[in-house]
């Protein structure tokens, strides 16, 4: 039996099988963006070539594809979603264009302000009230109703966002409105509130519930048609797709709640990397996946990613829970520039792919960084991409000049100053990350994955005071294989309002068994093994705005002084992160959390033997600046072997990833075949 | 001081700077106690040198840019012996502040025995004692009526806190928690930022650093000086009015002169109208401040904001005015009015000169607090309405902003959830929704305001204030487009006539039932409407931002 993870990135699909042995097969094929189905096809013959079957035998033999996808995330950059209406409460109906009142770039007066996703005449308001309790104050009149629905049919929205004010505590007049859409225009997508977020906060619900209803279709379209696909080439297994909360779901489940697959592709790195803290035994890494045009950052801290309600995506606000990753428009294609104070940047204008850097040959006239590192003989301009795409070294070198004559600088010194500038931005988002998070990066071990990690991850590390760098043999595929740990997973959440100021005990567990009850019969229907439920709330200081979320796990349940237990842990996490509480003070207790999970066992330990002699041999030496020009030699990955060490300066070079060793810091090959790199 | 850095390093040194700002942002942001700094942001951090010029600073709140190095000189005017574990604090806006709730804190970095920098951070308390809550005080006509006066003092000595003046000005204030905690989160900034500070000057050397910063201003300065001598020579001049000072007196009128020539500007104020009784004066800092504001707005966003920015800028103004107050005035008021209006007096004066890069009005700060009981809970609550945010002014780049505030917040300041608000406070938002028609009109349209219908579903009275200005003058229009509408807001009580709230109002009584109809001012609109293409007023009036129709719903 295989089970396969299938990673749709921007330029490239990755795939990994793995089989009942373990043992762990990749294949990478380019991505088709019309149609991410079509490379997921082309991908899968790859795989099963490289596994000696068929496709079709590969596939019969498949008892779980896990696919991670960005035809959301695209969608809503893109700005290719459906057309969506807005059915709210009467008298709040730009809620989402006044934006809370914020604005980004205090400095710039001269920019006209975005776009919203649904324009005013989408946006109905309908007669209707509940107050802060959940009452009706106004019931639902019908006719304003109707009128709504009119507008919807005559202005042609194929995707309707219903949400009206404090609905989290009432669903009452959404039920009533969709079922009455639901009659009157059958073929239009509906996404209720209550449905998609039902917490407090109407901004972050409407706008969550419109950026669901704007990626619904395309969505649900999409992963139809791929499942319909796969079955057709003779899946038997189910297909599940990777959320942005890192757990997976089926078909249905991903598309009723699409917006919750906006980052569904850095979420199986993420995965990849809990996986890797695991089977290493380093409980705090740092996961740094650095591709061509962004990076992702994210922090495994005791072993556990954290999540997040703070979403924001192409300026939209997706308050659904998902995982703490921080995106840098900064890569390998970063473009570097010298501004008017001639002053050296680097980003945030990247080359993309096309035309990419100089070094492509594909027009591309800027200077990015991966120019400057063909310069500084990090990356062998014959050899990128296993010598199937060599790269135009004297483009590069052209490039790069040009930044050293607006600067007065020579070749290397302008690419050495572009490597140092990328690296700078790198480290600054690793440190703002652990900062928000309250813990300190010296502790924390970068997990280097993605094309461009390793020839940065040196020096970043180094600017961060961070002593060890672990490099996975399955880097440049680390998503797709982060797949197949992946658990399934069902998120409930909802608001509490108390009677009274403070929660009480029988308060919180008659909300708990609610939210574990429904979680857990959504999940069984879909799963037959183990389950598990996790735990938390969202709380807050009597007077602040911000909640922070808390886990509630191994509480003893019943004991009689449980909500004194839950503020304890409020407290501590509170001081945790912001370095001070306030006990004694109003706890607020807002939102409660439930995740039920199924476990799907792992089956990747490729452990092997170690090597009889300690060192290894190079392939060969080339010329490259470590401080000042070395002949350096230069490792293929394949051939290095447990037990396996040597000590910079060197390269180590994979097919599809180059990894850079500054002088004196040492590498040891572990037991999974991996790179374990302790700086000087 | 050597003139030569290599660029490189020149260019490590501003980014590592411009990223410790940011650090201490997200510090403050994250532990401040108090709604008004988590949430509304109002704090601003800068890295200062001892000559008082301001090497790097954070983009939150313009209007504190320009004041942190005058409040920078006041400290190192009073403290000839800093040591290593010093902390320093001040608000006085007659010792280097520019209002009492604005608290400033310095940390001193030194290099070995060597004082270089100062990391600063300045937030706005909730409250800074006085005779009213919340520091603004419509009727006082002497600083000592607005708060607690705290000239530069030492707060720690060599590393300890001195405990003593913490009680003592703990106790000036209503809510000392708050202020402890808010105090904490400052500190814990300014500590943040004087680590890495440090840290910078052991891996390059003072000497270095000290280069690189020269380098870096001196870059900045012809950056700015590049930008300023593509704009046209001349004297210009430019008339914002206050509406009034609460205290009989209308139309205060703030002129600016300005003279460009080459890459020079000059800012000259003297001939603004004399100073006020009441809280609308301005201090020194404060005017200062707003004049870099209203340059920072005209050249390019890029531009970092420092000392090097402001070295083409030369300020005359005349103390006694509304702009600079002489001694033991009230001020409380200034870093939104009369900033705003000093702000709108320059940019109108500059758009014969600049004419692509002078936007329209933005709006000014109408603030409303109430005080009352709570039916639900019979406790006593607070609220300050940080709804209803105003709109922004259209520019060359397009329409403006709606729902995005005022010339000094420039869309940094968030409102919170009405769901939270009347789950939290015995209130209804019966409407809130954009003020159709509101933004003035123009070749770009202003941006909208906003029409909230409170009411207040209290049992017994409550009490109202409210302080700020522009319900009589509109967010200016600029080169042909129109004013945008004034702020208007008015009390809808039952057996009462309804009634026009002045901007400027303490105690006003407030029954239960009763709805404050508030309709916040629309920006200015840029470029004459006979410009503005029909493809855009159709937009406008499918959308309904145009039509001045149903005022009152629901």
């Amino acid at each position: 039996m295989y089970t396969i993870g299938v990673d749709v990135g921007g330029t490239y699909t990755d795939l990994v099988a793995t089989d009942a042995s373990g043992r762990t097969t990749f294949a990478k094929s380019p991505s088709t963006p019309a149609d991410q189905s079509i490379g997921v096809m082309t991908g899968l013959d790859e795989l099963a070539r490289r596994l000696n079957v068929s496709r079709a035998e590969m596939l019969a033999a498949t008892d779980r594809l896990v696919h991670g996808t960005t035809v959301a995330t695209n969608a809503l950059l893109e700005r290719k979603g459906a057309r969506v209406a807005l059915l709210t409460t009467e008298g709040h109906r730009d809620v989402i264009e006044m934006r809370e009142g914020l604005k980004p770039d205090r400095y710039d007066l001269r920019s006209p302000p975005p776009e919203p996703l649904v324009p005013r005449e989408l946006r109905f308001g309908v007669r209707e009230r509940l107050k802060a309790n959940g009452e009706v104050l106004i019931p639902l009149d019908e006719r304003s109703l109707d009128e709504a629905i009119a507008g919807i049919r005559k202005l042609g929205a194929t995707s309707v966002a219903v949400c009206f004010l404090h609905s989290y505590l009432n669903p009452v007049h959404e039920l009533a409105a969709v079922e009455r859409l639901a009659k009157a225009l059958p073929d239009v997508s509906v996404s209720r509130s209550s449905d998609v977020l039902p917490q407090i906060k109407e901004y972050e619900r409407v706008s969550t519930t419109i950026v669901n209803a704007y990626v619904e279709p395309i969505v649900r379209r999409y992963l139809t048609n791929l499942e319909r696909r796969l079955k057709e080439a003779g899946l038997k297994g189910s297909l599940f797709v990777i959320l942005s909360h890192g757990g997976m779901a089926p078909v249905e489940e991903a598309s009723r709640l699409a917006a919750g697959t906006v980052l569904s592709g850095p979420a199986g790195g993420m995965s990849g990397g809990r996986r890797c803290a695991e089977l290493l035994g380093i409980p705090d890494l740092v996961p740094f996946d650095m591709g061509g045009t962004s990076t992702d950052i994210s922090l495994i801290s005791d072993g556990q990613a954290s999540l997040s309600a703070d979403g924001l995506l192409a300026g939209q606000r997706i308050a659904l829970r998902s995982l703490d990753i921080a995106s840098i428009a900064a890569g390998g294609g970063s473009i570097a520039h010298v501004d008017s104070s001639r002053t050296l940047r680097v980003g945030p204008e990247s080359a993309g792919s096309i035309p990419g850097p100089a070094c492509y040959g594909n027009g591309g006239q800027a200077a990015t960084v991966t120019d400057a590192n063909v310069v500084l003989g990090y990356l062998d301009a014959a050899a990128f991409m296993g010598g199937q795409r060599p790269l135009d070294r004297a483009a590069s070198e052209a490039a790069v000049d040009r930044i050293g004559a607006a600067m007065e600088l020579s070749r290397v010194e302008a690419a050495a100053g572009i490597y140092r500038m990328i690296n700078l931005n790198m480290a600054d988002g690793i440190r703002l990350m652990t900062l928000r998070r309250g813990v300190d990066p010296r502790k924390f071990a970068l997990l280097s994955f993605g094309g461009a990690a390793g020839l940065h991850a040196a020096e970043v590390a180094r600017e961060l005071e961070i002593k060890r760098i672990i490099v996975p043999t399955v880097a440049s595929v680390l998503s797709a294989w982060g797949m197949l740990t992946s658990d399934l997973r069902y998120e409930m959440s909802r608001t509490h309002y108390g009677k009274g100021p403070r929660i009480t005990a029988g308060e919180v567990r008659e909300l708990f068994a609610e939210l574990e009850e429904a979680a857990a019969g959504r999940l069984r229907s879909w799963f037959k093994g183990p389950l598990s439920i996790e735990r938390s709330a969202e709380m807050r200081y009597g007077e602040q705005i911000f909640e922070i979320d808390v886990s509630l796990d191994g509480l003893d349940w019943n004991a009689a002084d449980l909500v004194d237990q839950i503020e304890q842990r409020f407290h501590r996490k509170h001081e945790e992160l912001y370095t001070y509480a306030s006990p004694g003070q109003e706890v607020v207790f807002v939102n409660a959390r439930v995740a039920a999970v199924g476990a799907v066992a792992p089956n990747d330990q490729n452990t092997k033997p170690a090597a009889s002699a300690g060192a290894c041999t190079p392939r060969g030496t080339r010329q490259a600046f470590f401080g000042g020009w070395r002949e350096v030699p230069v490792y293929a990955l394949e051939t290095l072997q447990p037990g396996h060490s040597l000590t910079g300066p060197a390269i180590i070079e994979a097919e599809t990833t180059t990894v850079l060793v500054d002088t004196g810091d040492h590498v040891s090959v572990n037991a999974l075949g991996w790179l374990d790199i302790v700086l000087r | 001081m050597s003139a030569k850095i290599d660029p490189i390093t020149r260019s490590v040194v501003q980014h590592r700077l411009s990223s410790i700002v940011k650090e201490m942002g997200e510090a403050m942001l994250r532990t401040s106690y108090s709604q008004i700094l988590n949430s509304s942001r109002d704090f601003s951090l800068g890295v200062c040198d001892t000559r008082a010029r301001l090497i790097a600073q954070a983009d939150h709140l313009p209007v504190h840019v320009g004041a942190l190095p005058w409040a920078t000189i006041a400290v190192e005017a009073r403290f000839k012996d800093v040591q290593p574990g010093d902390v320093f604090l001040l608000n006085d806006p007659y010792h280097g502040g520019s209002h009492l709730p604005d608290l400033t804190v310095f940390v001193p970095v030194f290099d070995g025995d060597q004082r270089l920098l100062w990391t600063i951070v300045r937030a706005h308390q909730s409250d800074i004692g006085g005779a009213t809550h919340g520091a603004y005080n419509p009727g006082a006509t002497e600083i000592w009526q607005e708060g607690i006066r705290i000239p530069p003092i030492r707060l720690s000595e060599a590393g300890r806190p001195r405990e003593d003046i913490l009680e003592m000005l703990a106790l000036n204030v209503r809510n000392p928690r708050e202020f402890r905690g808010d105090l904490a989160a400052m500190l814990g900034a300014a500590h943040l930022g004087e680590r890495r500070v440090a840290k910078l000057f052991s891996e390059f050397g003072a000497p270095v650093v000290e280069a690189a910063i020269e380098a870096i201003l001196d870059a900045t300065e012809q950056q700015t000086r590049a930008v300023v001598s593509t704009w046209k020579d001349g004297v210009f001049h430019g008339e914002a009015f206050l509406d009034d000072d609460g205290h009989g007196r209308t139309d205060i009128r703030i002129a600016a002169k300005v003279t460009k020539k080459g890459s020079d500007i000059e800012v000259d104020l003297s001939e603004s109208d004399p100073q006020s009784t009441s809280f609308v004066n301005s201090s020194h800092a404060n005017m200062q401040a707003a004049v870099a504001m209203a340059f920072a707005y005209l050249i390019d966003a890029e531009i970092p904001k420092n000392t090097g920015a402001l070295r083409p800028l030369k300020v005359i103004a005349k103390q006694g005015t509304i702009v600079w107050a002489d001694p033991g005035r009230p001020v409380t008021m200034c870093t939104s009015h009369p900033s705003n209006e000093i702000v709108e007096a320059i940019i109108k004066a500059m758009s014969a000169s600049c004419p692509e890069r002078a936007m329209a009005g933005w709006s000014r700060r109408f603030r409303i607090a109430i005080q009352g009981e709570d039916p639900r809970t019979g406790k006593q609550f607070i609220w300050h309405m940080f709804h209803a945010r105003p709109g922004g002014g259209a520019s060359s780049g397009g329409d403006g902003y709606s729902s995005i505030g005022e010339w000094h917040s420039v869309g940094g300041l968030k409102f919170g959830s009405l769901e939270v608000a009347e789950a939290r406070f015995p209130l209804h938002f019966r409407q809130h929704e954009f003020r159709e028609g509101s933004g003035g009109d123009g070749q770009f349209r202003g941006g909208l305001g906003v029409a909230l219908d409170l009411v207040l579903e209290t049992a017994k009275p409550s009490r109202g204030n409210t302080a700020g200005d522009g319900a009589r003058h509109g967010p200016c229009g600029m080169l042909g487009g129109e004013d945008g509408q004034p702020h208007h807001y008015r009390l809808l009580s039952e057996g009462r006539e309804p009634r026009v709230l002045r901007t400027k109002e303490v105690g006003i009584e407030l029954q239960p039932g009763d709805c404050l109809e508030i309709r916040s001012s629309g920006g200015g609109g840029w470029g004459p409407p006979s410009k503005r293409s029909a493809e855009a007023r159709r937009r406008d009036a499918e959308q309904g931002f145009t039509s001045v129709s149903t005022e009152r719903r629901g």
